[in-house]
């Protein structure tokens, strides 16, 4: 057995408004997201990343932001889904895409809230912007379906990739 | 032959001052450990920081630097410690419930004993609040000044004990 396996990658033959992992097994220990993505957004954006189809406002986010020389901080509380996927948009040209690698460990474990860190880059009209994002979904139920949805949809050519990862 | 393979995995069944990968084989390239835990340091303090240890050396021998993110963006390091303070930190038990830290190291040519060993981290200990100083995230690079090829790793909390279900696995990371 493979110590990483790709679960499942969606490749975009055409424009989506979300993408769904469903059927996640339990079985590995940590889960690792790729994104590759661009969004019909006019500018860079982020799209909101939700577990098992909860829509509450049971998501935190926060970030450190680095764009051109200056280095900035926040969080957000209270949302429907966690920010850190984040997409190029119409400032930067056709073949730009944003990169994302989020890592959600323990994904399975219902003693835990589930936890994830994101790195990610998407490129801007004036450059690119760099994002570590951090998320905390308040929930113990092991996550069994990721969907990745916003207010814009995903651009055709956007890939995603989920992996697990075993521990023996 | 795999590129991962799985060196060590422990969930922890009960509190520990500290957790210890202490039989790492040299036959790897590199090594990347993931650290999902929680500090049982309480009562106001919503995270931990951590001394990453190799070897069992406890000697001033660690130098560490952090960029990280609260309310604003900081850094942070040491120098001359006794232990990489500074990679990474974990959820302490005054942090929202349930809740634990989320790290990840990579430790490249672990087993080169010509060269001085690095390490790169990313951390979040996330809590449902946005309130400054009760979430923290950032990425860590570290430097033991030793050329002793790194045989055992221990991750021990400066202010408390490691809780139950805290998880470690470590990964040797082979190339082609």
């Amino acid at each position: 057995m493979a110590v990483i396996e790709a679960i499942s990658t969606t490749y975009l033959e055409a424009d989506a408004a979300t993408v769904t992992f469903s059927s996640i097994p339990a079985t590995y220990e940590h889960l690792q997201l790729r994104c590759s993505i661009r969004t019909s957004a006019s500018n860079r954006a982020s799209v909101t990343l939700v577990f098992n189809g909860d829509t509450g406002t049971n998501y935190t986010s926060h970030r450190i932001l680095g764009a051109a020389s200056s280095v900035s901080a926040g969080g957000w509380s209270g949302l429907a889904g966690l920010m850190g996927v984040e997409g190029t948009g119409g400032d930067s040209t056709a073949a730009d895409y944003g990169v994302v690698v989020a890592d959600i460990l323990d994904y399975a474990n219902t003693n835990k809230n589930t936890t994830c860190q994101f790195i990610s880059g998407a490129k801007i009209a004036t450059g690119a912007d760099l994002f570590v994002h951090s998320g905390l979904w308040d929930a113990t139920a092991a996550v069994h379906t990721i969907t990745l949805d916003g207010s814009y949809n995903s651009l055709r050519g956007s890939e995603f990739t989920l992996y697990g990862l075993n521990s023996s | 032959m795999a590129a991962f393979t799985v060196i060590d995995h422990e969930e922890l069944t009960g509190a520990a001052a500290s957790w210890t990968s202490a039989t790492i084989p040299s036959s790897y390239d590199h090594l990347y450990l993931t650290i999902s835990a929680r500090s049982s340091l309480g009562t106001s303090n919503w995270y931990d920081y951590v001394d990453v240890q190799f070897n069992g050396d406890t000697g001033t021998n660690y130098s560490s630097t952090g960029v990280y993110g609260q309310a604003s963006a900081g850094s942070w390091r040491t120098s001359g410690a006794d232990g990489l303070d500074r990679v990474l930190l974990i959820n302490a038990d005054g942090s929202t419930a349930d809740t634990f830290g989320n790290a990840s190291i990579w430790i490249p040519n672990y087993a080169n004993t010509a060269n001085f060993k690095q390490v790169v981290a990313g951390f979040v200990t996330e809590g449902a609040t946005t309130t400054n100083g009760y979430w923290t995230m950032g990425i860590g690079a570290g430097l033991w000044s030793s050329t002793a090829a790194i045989t055992s790793i221990t991750i021990d909390p400066q202010n408390g004990d490691l809780m139950q279900y805290s998880s470690f696995t470590l990964y040797g990371v082979t190339g082609a």
